[in-house]
């Protein structure tokens, strides 16, 4: 937590960890950002094409996005292992 | 406010130790440490709770005109036959997996949902008419990589078991490579769905880990804030944020994540007993 106020001390070391792990999952996130946006207007088109196919396309809906969400996670791990290790 | 007094503050808070598992009851198998700690306790509660929510719903008191309890059991086969087992698990083999698939589903979704009710789980104490009790807090077992790995190692063995009973050895990893490759590209191709294979394993429970942890650590840092900057001025902003958090990951997240490791798991086991598609 000290980490936090480490730019009041002039410890710049962790100040410039904590820049890198929040730029990293901020990119991972807007990486993320657009992939599920794609998926729920993908999803929308569809469904407004076709409504009769809501039922099965839903499944496949929710896979897309936690499959694609899950590349957030994805930065937030390497992001907070750079930050312990380094 | 001072700057002191902030990082005075935030010594004294150590959001961290929420994620510390110290043992409870010391168990060492030689260099296998098997204690019991928070998260086992965590586990025994979620399978207890999936056991008696599976006899409650549909061990009895089955009738044609169904209860509320009933038609809840039924609309959850439904989810899982319908979505899950169905289109992913080739028919021959639903007899078998199903279950598996199921329960999985289940026992993921209570251990999720589980670590959002808070409980009186900890090694931490605070007195109370001058009795000890262990403070209240939520925490999900499935917020540890060791939970999450060894259910995606289940799913992980039985893939390939399956694999190689249906298709035998040879049939099922000549299947790993796709159709039409040219013989130079094979040292190319050979490697890399090897590698995929195990990276199914990576991906299948890290999903699930940093998204019950990114979920709890949202909420924990929102509420961190506040001790951190030790005004009640952040509240204002801390806590409906937090709580904003809290009914996201409970109405959406929690559901999903149990879903889509039941999903792949199908997907998975379906793939490898009929390699063909």
């Amino acid at each position: 937590m000290t980490t936090l106020f480490a730019a009041l001390d002039g410890n710049v070391a962790d100040l410039g960890k904590a820049i890198a792990f929040g730029v990293g999952v901020g990119l991972g996130a807007v990486g993320a950002g657009i992939g599920i946006g794609n998926i729920f207007g993908s999803m929308i088109q569809a469904v407004a094409r076709q409504p009769e196919l809501r039922g099965e396309l839903t499944g496949i809906q929710w896979l897309g996005f936690a499959l694609t969400e899950a590349v957030v996670f994805y930065a937030l791990l390497g992001g907070l292992l750079a930050y312990v290790l380094v | 406010m001072s700057f002191a007094l902030i990082l005075a503050a935030a010594e004294d808070f150590q959001p961290q130790h929420e994620f510390e598992l110290p043992a409870w009851v010391p168990i060492h198998l030689g260099p296998i440490d098997m204690s019991i700690n928070k998260a086992v306790v965590y586990l025994w509660v979620g399978a207890l709770v999936t056991i008696f929510l599976g006899i409650w719903i549909m061990r009895f008191g089955l009738s044609l005109r169904p209860s509320r309890r009933q038609t809840t059991g039924e609309s959850l086969y439904e989810l899982i036959q319908g979505q899950i087992a169905e289109g992913n698990l080739p028919s021959k083999a639903i007899g078998r997996w199903f279950p598996y698939v199921a329960s999985l589903f289940l026992f993921i979704w209570i251990l999720n949902l589980v670590g959002f009710v808070p409980l009186p789980i900890s090694s931490e104490k605070f007195e109370l008419f001058g009795l000890e009790l262990p403070t209240w807090g939520i925490y999900a077992a499935t917020a540890n990589l060791s939970v999450t790995l060894g259910l995606a190692l289940i799913t992980f063995i039985a893939t390939h078991v399956e694999g190689i009973r249906y298709n035998g050895a040879v049939r099922y990893f000549k299947s790993w490579i796709p159709a039409g490759v040219p013989k130079p590209l094979l040292g190319l191709i050979v490697p890399l769905e090897v590698i995929s294979q195990f990276m199914r394993l990576i991906s299948l429970s890290v999903r699930l880990f940093a998204n019950m942890l990114a979920g709890h650590m949202l909420i924990l840092v929102m509420i961190g804030l506040i001790f951190i900057f030790s005004s009640y001025a952040i509240a204002v902003i801390a806590i409906p944020v937090a709580v904003a958090v809290y009914i996201f990951e409970v109405a959406i997240v929690v559901t999903i994540q149990a879903f889509v490791f039941a999903l792949l798991s199908a997907i998975y086991i379906g793939g490898a007993i009929e390699p063909e598609h």
